[in-house]
């Protein structure tokens, strides 16, 4: 069984526009000990669809139905008692924002410890020993004396190393992580992503991580899920994603970042914005930026199925698999020739 | 060290065509104490001592982390900063202290792109009105000509010209950022310099700016400064690049010769760090992980400032002689005594430099030159 499994989980809030679909219909099922990466552009979903899970959102405008199973037990309908053992305990955040996360006003050591009393019953003294091993573990120097310092004595990398260690406190199985080096420099990016590897082969945890860069997904991430406009558009392991991409939303993603293994001297440009999720196109939502699109798409939305020869790679798409093959093997030969 | 240029000598200046020389900008901000008599306890050495050219029609990228001054340089080449200490020459005109009415011509020539597309657009004006505005302070043409140039211009950045009329707010984050580009080009100036111009935004509408401020180039001949955290976009766009590291240049050289052939361990570390989107080589490759953080500019570690973080700091040489800016031929400099002997190295590798850069280069283009 796995870990977690989000079967047509729907999201939706109501404005005074008119109800707003954040996710409309996202499945995708995480295993245990292993990372999902879930990518797409500001507002695809990616976070809205976190935050549902862990029962975050403001309740007097969302409506949401679908099932989100974690060992068994769906979260969403789960009493929101029960739900907060769970949160914070099985399953841990990482937000963005390492500036804002933190508490202001409470030293960070009082902050571990109240994250561990809530969930164990243990005497100050012994969380506070645990919480300086976790310190001590995401790589805080002197943390002895750290463990008294207030937020704004750390720096963004050092916040963010206090989060993780947060969120690991309680050993989770599953550990959610929203943009977690969105905010942080490249050196920064590589000290937390190596951190996070290391620990989560020390501590086995399962990963969910929600990010728009397609270069930390491909470093980090066992299985990829692509969102585009409140859906998933595709679900592959992450060699397949990057070697064999099915939509052409993956490949405008992968051809219009600029990197440092290609050179190209026009980047692809995906044309158009992203549509509003107020009243999203009919058919397929990416057809009116498509460069494929043909009738179908803008009549019958595609249904996300496996492709013929690879059941764990799934896709949302009507182009024909020969099509698809040929334009993926270009996209690759423009971008991947010098690694072969 | 001061160069026997002076300002009036430009034809010395001139010769080539370097349209930006900058030499030894200083900017530093005072820390006070007191509220009437104001003691300067220490200052922020924000940029200290940063040298470098920009020519005629190239794309100079600036990259480093956040705080190491590349910001605080832009602004202070746009004198919307007064320099501490240094020079700016622009177009072969010392303007380093000019008056605020000599330099408006100027600026007529000098126009930036900033990052927030939301922010830098004033949000109780018309779009026509934003294009125009520079047009109308330098007294450019009639309320008729501007008109049709600001539409022009709209068309030349891909956006509909008869939203003319609209307001920022009805317009996406790419849109807006297009409408800073056809800002900053109204007045047809000689050098943009683009202040993290496409942080802010997703990478496809982010693909379609750079493509097209390099189309912008191609057909205007624009010159750019392209500052930026981010070494893809930098790769992508720049002839040249400038690493910065803690207010000083770290490294600078042919675009190419930097991403291939870096010198300064910083530059290598950055490297390193940069995620590959291609899960076999992104996975089989060690990145440098450097530890700590950027230390505060208020008391900057001694002699090479980057000392303290360096894979290969050897003690008694780096933190007591600071770094010259050695050359490497064609234009690459770094301030290492350690340079890099290859690239990619090992972390092995990284921490036992074969050798130092001076004072005996091994090669005969590697003669030391002063930082200036």
């Amino acid at each position: 069984m796995a870990l977690l499994e989000v079967n047509d989980l729907k999201t939706y809030f109501r404005t005074d526009d008119g109800i707003v679909k954040a996710v409309d219909g996202v499945n995708f099922t995480v295993e245990k000990g292993k990372t999902l990466g879930i990518v797409g552009e500001s507002g695809c979903g990616k976070s809205v669809t976190c935050l549902t899970m862990m029962g975050l959102n403001n309740r007097r405008n969302t409506i949401t139905s679908g099932e989100a199973l974690f060992k068994g037990e769906d979260l969403l309908t789960m009493k929101p008692s029960k739900l907060r053992d769970v949160r914070g305990n099985d399953i841990a955040m990482i937000f963005q924002d390492p500036m804002t996360s933190l508490n202001p006003v409470h030293t960070i050591g009082r902050q571990l410890v109240e994250a561990i009393q809530l969930h164990r019953d243990v005497t100050t003294k012994a969380a506070k020993t645990r919480a300086l091993e976790l310190l001590k573990a995401v790589g805080i120097p002197r943390a002895d004396r750290r463990i008294g310092d207030y937020p704004h004595q750390f720096s963004g990398g050092m916040r963010q190393r206090v989060m993780i260690a947060m969120a690991l406190i309680n050993d989770p199985d599953l550990l959610i992580a929203d943009e977690p080096t969105t905010a942080l420099d490249v050196t920064t990016q590589a000290q937390i992503l190596e951190l996070m590897n290391r620990l989560q082969r020390e501590f086995g945890s399962a990963i969910i991580l929600v990010t728009h860069d397609l270069g930390v997904v491909a470093e980090t991430a066992d299985d990829v899920v692509v969102m585009y406009a409140a859906r998933v558009v595709e679900n592959a392991p992450v060699e397949n994603l990057f070697n064999r991409p099915h939509m052409p939303y993956t490949w405008g993603l992968l051809g219009s970042l600029p990197r440092l293994d290609a050179d190209m001297e026009r980047l692809t440009q995906i044309p158009g914005q992203p549509p509003s999720l107020l009243n999203p196109p009919r058919g397929c939502r990416f057809h009116p930026r498509c460069p494929y699109v043909m009738n179908v798409c803008k009549e019958k939305e595609p249904e996300l199925q496996p492709i013929s020869n690879d059941p764990a790679h799934l896709q949302a798409c009507h182009l024909d698999e020969q099509t698809k093959d040929r334009e993926a093997a270009k996209l690759l030969a423009g971008t991947l020739a010098e690694v072969s | 060290m001061a160069t026997d240029v002076s300002s009036n000598d430009r034809s010395r200046i001139t010769s080539g065509d370097e349209l930006l020389v900058v030499e030894d900008l200083k900017k530093h901000f005072p820390v006070t104490r007191g509220i009437v008599f104001q003691k300067e306890v220490a200052s922020v050495k924000a940029v200290d001592g940063v040298s470098f050219t920009v020519r005629s029609g190239e794309t100079l990228g600036v990259v480093g982390e956040s705080g190491c001054g590349k910001s605080t340089m832009a602004r202070c080449v746009m004198r919307l900063l007064d320099p501490t200490g240094g020079k700016v020459i622009f177009d072969g005109r010392d303007i380093t202290n000019l008056s605020r009415a000599d330099m408006r011509p100027i600026r007529r020539e000098l126009m930036m792109i900033f990052q927030d597309p939301f922010a830098s657009l004033n949000a109780r004006k018309r779009v026509g009105f934003i294009i125009a505005e520079a047009l109308e302070v330098h007294k450019m043409g009639t309320a008729g000509e501007n008109k049709r140039r600001v539409q022009e211009l709209l068309e030349v950045v891909g956006l509909n010209p008869e939203h003319y009329n609209r307001f920022p707010h009805e317009f996406s984050g790419g849109q807006r950022q297009r409408i800073g580009v056809a800002r900053a080009l109204a007045v047809n100036p000689k050098l943009i310099v683009c202040d993290e111009p496409v942080s802010a935004l997703d990478v496809s509408v982010q693909a379609q700016i750079l493509n097209l401020l390099k189309d912008l180039q191609d057909q205007f001949g624009l010159t750019y400064i392209f500052i930026a955290h981010d070494l893809n976009v930098v790769r992508h766009i720049s002839d040249r690049v400038l690493v910065m590291y803690l207010g000083k240049v770290a490294e600078t050289a042919q675009r190419d010769q930097l991403y291939t052939e870096p010198k300064h361990p910083y530059t290598g570390a950055l490297l390193s760090a940069v995620p590959i989107p291609n899960p076999a080589q992104g996975r089989a490759r060690k990145p440098i992980v450097l530890q700590g953080d950027v230390p505060s500019p208020l008391n900057p570690p001694s002699a090479c400032n980057f000392h303290p973080r360096c894979p290969r700091f050897q003690e008694g040489h780096c933190d007591v002689e600071p770094p010259q800016l050695y050359s490497f031929g064609e234009g690459h400099v770094a301030a290492c005594h350690y340079p890099l002997e290859g690239w990619p190295l090992s972390e092995e590798e990284m921490r036992r430099p074969s050798g130092r850069a001076a004072p005996a280069p091994s090669e005969q283009s590697a003669e030391p030159t002063p930082t200036t």
